[in-house]
């Protein structure tokens, strides 16, 4: 009996120890994603640069308002007649499948137009798609340092007049996790019904 | 004199119908409001024996109009101008989101959803009006 005691306390020692590592592996990182079809995810999630942005009402919007929440981002333009609103209507639909499935995702539309859109401009706009989705730009080194850092890329080509330009984005939909780390990226041409799908896959219900 | 007779003659006479184009499902979307710019689309098939090319577009509801061509290239999406729809006989074509389709600037009034709105399209001296219909459409 009395040998037994130190194998025994050994034992508990060693299970302790390894319900510990399992805890804190389970705890601290995070558990692999599942491969998804619609895009690709990112082997290691990448930290977005710090930036400091205005969103439609006039608000910060900085990388606090990418944490703690799933968030999708598609950066474009309000001149923008095909691609924008496309995918916007896009993403209200999305928005609406996750919903119904108690998924919460952000949506936000990044306009890499500054001087054409302002706040005011931006509010008309996204207002328009939902009632939840953010609109944010700001000046042109924030945005340029957000870009490289998610990964996206723009290019303004001129028009016929100064007023006139149009721009050149990606067509990417950015997908950042609840650390507002960049988790993947979906790819044009969308089609709803994988991107539900894969996104129910990601999100867990709320 | 003579000359007048025969401008004005001109000038009066209509444009001659681009031969043989058909469009159906005319359609644009319904921008947010105050928005500067549109996007049209429709399906359009050359049913005449000869091969047509939509060069210009124009419209009285726009301050104006172009003929538009979304591509996406390593991932970029970019839109081309000045493009030309060639339409050989019996072909036909899809104008539709992120692809074709013709830009609308500044429209005179506000559209909403149900609207019905003329654009011309323009085929070397031939000139032909059909009916969009302004839609609420996501997808």
């Amino acid at each position: 009996m009395r040998a037994f005691k130190p194998v025994a306390a050994g034992f508990c020692a060693i299970f302790a120890l390894g319900l510990g590592i399992w805890t804190a592996s389970e705890w601290y990182a995070p558990a692999a994603l599942p491969p998804i079809e619609s895009g690709v995810l990112l082997p290691e999630p990448r930290p977005v640069a710090g930036f400091s942005l205005t969103d439609q009402d006039g608000r910060a919007f900085t990388n606090a308002q990418l944490r703690n929440r799933w968030s999708l981002l598609f950066a474009g333009f309000t001149h923008c007649p095909d691609v924008c609103p496309t995918t916007l209507s896009l993403m209200k639909l999305l928005e609406q499948r996750l919903q119904a499935e108690d998924r919460a995702l952000s949506m936000v539309f990044l306009s890499v137009d500054p001087e054409r859109d302002t706040p005011q401009q931006l509010h008309k706009y996204v207002r328009y798609f939902s009632p939840n989705l953010t609109g944010a730009t700001g000046p042109v080194e924030e945005l340029e340092r957000l870009c490289a850092s998610l990964g996206i890329a723009y290019v303004k080509v001129p028009g016929a007049t100064a007023d006139d330009y149009t721009i050149d984005h990606s067509a990417a939909l950015v997908l950042l996790n609840p650390q507002g780390k960049v988790a993947g990226y979906f790819q044009a041409p969308y089609k709803l019904d994988s991107l539900a799908a894969d996104l129910a896959r990601i999100i867990p219900k709320t | 004199m003579k000359f007048s007779a025969a401008a004005a003659l001109f000038i009066s006479l209509p444009a001659a119908a681009c031969p043989g184009l058909e469009l159906s499902d005319g359609w644009i979307r319904e921008a947010p409001p105050g928005a500067a710019v549109m996007a049209a689309y429709a399906r359009l098939r050359n049913a005449g024996p000869a091969p047509l090319s939509v060069e210009k577009v124009r419209s009285a509801e726009f301050g104006a109009a172009e003929l538009h061509r979304t591509v996406v290239e390593n991932g970029i999406s970019r839109m081309l101008h000045g493009q030309i729809l060639h339409l050989p006989p019996g072909a036909s074509t899809a104008l539709e989101p992120g692809g074709w389709h013709l830009m609308l600037f500044r429209p005179a009034r506000p559209l909403k959803a149900g609207d019905e709105v003329a654009i011309t399209l323009e085929c070397g001296e031939a000139v032909q009006s059909f009916p969009f219909t302004v839609r609420n459409k996501s997808e």
